[in-house]
C-alpha cells in the first residue's frame, strides 16, 4: 500500500508548494516557506554522507556557508554577474568538500566528527581574519541580488527566490532518489554496512568516499549561493553551533537513510520553531527536550512513524496466542 | 636581539603554562567520560558556564553573599549533580544502541543547548565576573602572573595526580577502569556498570565545574563561556590519543604552549586558524593521536 501511495504523495507535495504562492502572498509565510525549502535541501543532501554513507560529516553546514561566502565575495567585491552565483557557490562547496574529505579518508567514527567540525571552525576563523574581504564579525552585506531586466527576484514577495529554491529542492530530491537506487549508491551503502567485505569485493573506498562528499556538496553550495542572494548577506553565524544543531536535528528527526525523512523533518521543524517564536528563549529549551524525546522514542525519526504505527496496528489486530496469556 | 628573544620566551612560557593548565583541567573530565563510556560529552562546556554562574550567585554580594569558598563548593556540587542527571537522562537510555556515537553527540549537544539557554533565562544577558581566588601576583621565570593564575598552574598537576591515584588505588577507581576495559567481564565480576558510568560522569562534571570557576575569574561569565575552551579540550584529548591519560596531559601542554607561541608571533586572530589546521594535518598523519591505540 505504501508503495502505491508514494508517487501520489510526492506529486501532491510539490503541487502544493508550486501553487502556494498563487493563493498566498503574505510576505511572512513566503519567507518561512523559503527557509523551510532551503533546510530541506540541506537536510536531504546531508543525508547522502551521513545517512547513506554512514560518515559522521559535521562539515555540511560549512559547505553551505562556504558557498554563500564565495558567491557573496565574488559577485560583490569582484564584480562577477549575480548569475554566476550558482556555479560559484557549487564550485566552492565541492572544492571545500574534497579538501575536508582528504584527511577524513583514513579516519573513523568520532574522529571524523571532530575533523569535519574543526574544518568548519577553521573556515570560521579565516572568515573572521580576512575582515577586508568577508566583513569579519559583521558579516558580508549588500550582496547583489538576481535580476532579469527590470524584474528582480525580490519582486512580488521574493517570488523569484521561492521558485528557484523550490527547483533546487526538486533537483536535490530527484538526485538523492536516483543515488539511493544507483550502483554508486549501493556501493556507498555497502561500505557503510560492511566496510571490510565491500573493500574485499573491490569497492574502491577512497574514491567512492571522495565522490560521495563531492556529490553531496553540490546542493548546499547551490542553496548557499541562493541564500546569500536572497537575504543579501552572509554571516559568521552560518558556521556556528546552533545552526548546525538545528539542521542536524531536522535530519535525524526526519530520519536518516530515507529520501523523504529529511524533507519532512525540515518542514515540520521550521514551522514548529515559528509557532514557538513567541516563547522567546524558552523555545530553545522545548526544542532541546523534543530532540531527546524523539531520539529516545522514535529512533528512526518521522520517516519511521508510519511503519511503527502499521506495526502497532498489525500487532493489535492479531489475536494474542493463548500460551502467552497463560 | 638576544634580550628580545629572552623576553619573548618568558612571556610565552608564562601564558603557555596558564593555558595548558586550564586545558588539563577541562580535558581530564572529557577524557574520563570518553575512556569509560566511549562517548564525547558536549555538555562539558555548558557545565563550565553553569558552575561559574552558581559560584557567582553564592559568592557575590549581589547574590547570596556567602563568600567565595562556599561559592566554589556549591558550584562543584551542583555540576556533579548535573553531570549525574545528564548521564541518567541523556546518555544511559541510549547506551547499547548501534549509532550510540552519533546519538550521544546529538543528545549532549541538546543538553548543552538546554543548559546554556536556561542560564540565559535565569541569569539574564548581563555579564558577570567572579573574584580572583587570591590577590597579588607571583614572579616566575622573569615574568609576572597573577596569584590566581599561579593557583591554576599548581592545581592542574595536583588534580591530575589525585585523579590518577583515585583510578589506581581505590576500589571504585579500579571498577571504573575495569568497566572501561571490558564491560561484560566487569559486569560478570559483580561490578554495577551503570553505577560506575554515573560516577565517572559526575566526577567529569565536577572537573568541568572547577575549570568553569577558574575561567570565570579570568574571563567574563556568559552562557557561552565554555564553548571555545571545549573545542580546545577536544583537540587536546584527540591529540593525546583517545584512551590515554598521559597523552591527554601531554596534549594539553602541547596545545597550551603552541597557542601561546603562535599568539606571540602571529597574533590572536591567526592562532585559532593555525591551531585547527595543524590539528587536521596531524590527524591525517597519525589518525590515533600521540598515544592512542588503533
Amino acid at each position: 500500500m505504501e508503495k502505491k501511495l508514494r508517487p501520489t504523495a510526492i506529486a501532491a507535495f510539490f503541487a502544493i508548494l508550486v501553487v502556494l504562492p498563487l493563493v498566498n502572498d503574505d510576505s511572512y509565510i513566503r519567507h518561512i516557506s523559503i527557509i523551510a525549502i532551503m533546510y530541506a535541501v540541506l537536510g536531504s543532501s546531508w543525508n547522502i554522507t551521513l545517512g547513506y554513507g554512514g560518515v559522521f560529516n559535521f562539515a555540511h553546514m560549512a559547505f553551505f556557508a562556504v558557498g554563500a561566502y564565495a558567491t557573496g565575495i565574488l559577485t560583490k567585491t569582484f564584480g562577477f554577474s549575480p548569475w554566476f552565483g550558482l556555479p560559484i557557490g557549487i564550485t566552492a562547496s565541492v572544492v571545500a568538500s574534497v579538501l575536508v574529505c582528504l584527511p577524513v579518508l583514513r579516519l573513523k567514527g568520532v574522529y571524523v566528527i571532530l575533523v569535519t567540525f574543526a574544518f568548519g571552525q577553521l573556515c570560521l576563523q579565516i572568515v573572521l581574519n580576512q575582515r577586508e574581504l568577508t566583513g569579519g564579525n559583521f558579516g558580508l552585506v549588500s550582496i547583489p541580488p538576481l535580476e532579469i531586466g527590470t524584474f528582480s527576484f525580490r519582486d512580488y514577495q521574493n517570488i523569484g527566490y521561492y521558485y528557484l529554491s523550490l527547483a533546487i529542492l526538486a533537483l536535490t530530491v530527484a538526485a538523492v532518489s536516483w543515488f539511493s537506487r544507483s550502483r554508486f549508491g549501493w556501493r556507498v551503502v555497502a561500505l557503510r554496512d560492511n566496510e571490510a567485505y565491500a573493500v574485499s569485493r573491490g569497492v574502491p573506498l577512497s574514491r567512492i568516499r571522495l565522490l560521495t562528499f563531492a556529490f553531496s556538496a553540490i546542493f548546499p553550495g547551490a542553496i548557499g549561493a541562493v541564500y546569500a542572494q536572497y537575504v543579501r548577506s552572509a554571516s559568521p553565524d552560518m558556521f556556528g553551533f546552533s545552526f548546525l544543531t538545528l539542521a542536524l536535528s531536522m535530519l535525524l528527526l526526519g530520519g536518516t537513510g530515507s529520501v523523504w525523512g529529511p524533507v519532512a523533518g525540515a518542514f515540520v521543524f521550521t514551522i514548529l520553531s515559528e509557532v514557538m517564536a513567541p516563547l522567546g528563549p524558552g523555545r530553545y529549551l522545548i526544542t532541546a527536550v523534543l530532540i531527546v524525546l524523539i531520539l529516545r522514542f522514535f529512533p528512526k525519526g518521522l520517516a519511521g512513524i508510519p511503519s511503527l504505527v502499521a506495526q502497532q496496528v498489525r500487532a493489535a489486530r492479531k489475536p494474542k496466542p493463548a500460551a502467552e496469556a497463560a | 636581539m638576544l634580550d628580545s628573544l629572552m623576553l619573548a620566551f618568558q612571556s610565552i612560557f608564562a601564558s603557555g603554562l596558564v593555558l595548558a593548565s586550564l586545558y588539563v583541567l577541562m580535558a581530564a573530565g572529557l577524557a574520563l567520560v570518553w575512556n569509560t563510556l566511549g562517548i564525547f560529552n558536549f555538555t562539558h562546556g555548558a557545565l563550565m558556564a553553569a558552575a561559574a554562574y552558581v559560584a557567582w550567585t553564592v559568592a557575590d554580594p549581589r547574590g547570596l553573599d556567602m563568600g567565595l569558598a562556599m561559592g566554589v563548593i556549591a558550584a562543584i556540587l551542583v555540576s556533579a549533580v548535573l553531570g549525574f542527571l545528564i548521564n541518567y537522562l541523556l546518555v544511559a537510555p541510549f547506551l547499547g544502541q548501534k549509532q550510540i556515537v552519533l546519538i550521544a553527540v546529538m543528545t549532549t549537544l541538546s543538553g548543552a543547548f538546554f543548559i546554556e539557554n536556561s542560564a540565559l533565562l535565569l541569569w539574564g544577558p548581563r555579564i558577570k565576573q567572579l573574584d580572583k581566588f587570591v590577590d597579588g601576583s607571583v614572579r616566575i621565570a622573569g615574568t609576572t602572573i597573577s596569584g590566581h593564575e599561579a593557583i591554576i598552574i599548581l592545581l592542574a598537576p595536583l588534580l591530575m595526580l589525585g585523579l590518577w591515584a583515585f583510578l589506581r588505588f581505590t576500589w571504585t577507581g579500579s571498577a571504573i577502569r575495569a568497566v572501561a576495559q571490558n564491560r561484560e567481564f566487569a559486569e560478570l565480576s559483580g561490578i554495577r556498570v551503570q553505577r560506575m558510568y554515573a560516577i565517572a560522569f559526575a566526577i567529569a562534571a565536577a572537573l568541568a565545574g572547577l575549570s568553569g570557576i577558574m575561567l570565570g575569574a579570568i574571563r567574563f561569565i556568559t552562557p557561552g563561556l565554555g564553548g571555545e575552551p571545549l573545542l580546545k579540550a577536544l583537540i587536546v584529548v584527540i591529540l593525546g590519543g583517545l584512551g590515554s591519560m598521559p597523552g591527554t596531559v601531554l596534549g594539553a601542554y602541547l596545545v597550551g604552549f603552541g597557542e601561546a607561541t603562535s599568539t606571540y608571533f602571529l597574533g590572536a586572530y591567526w592562532t585559532q586558524a593555525v591551531l585547527f589546521l595543524v590539528f587536521i594535518g596531524f590527524l591525517a598523519l597519525r589518525p590515533n593521536g600521540l598515544f592512542g591505540k588503533p
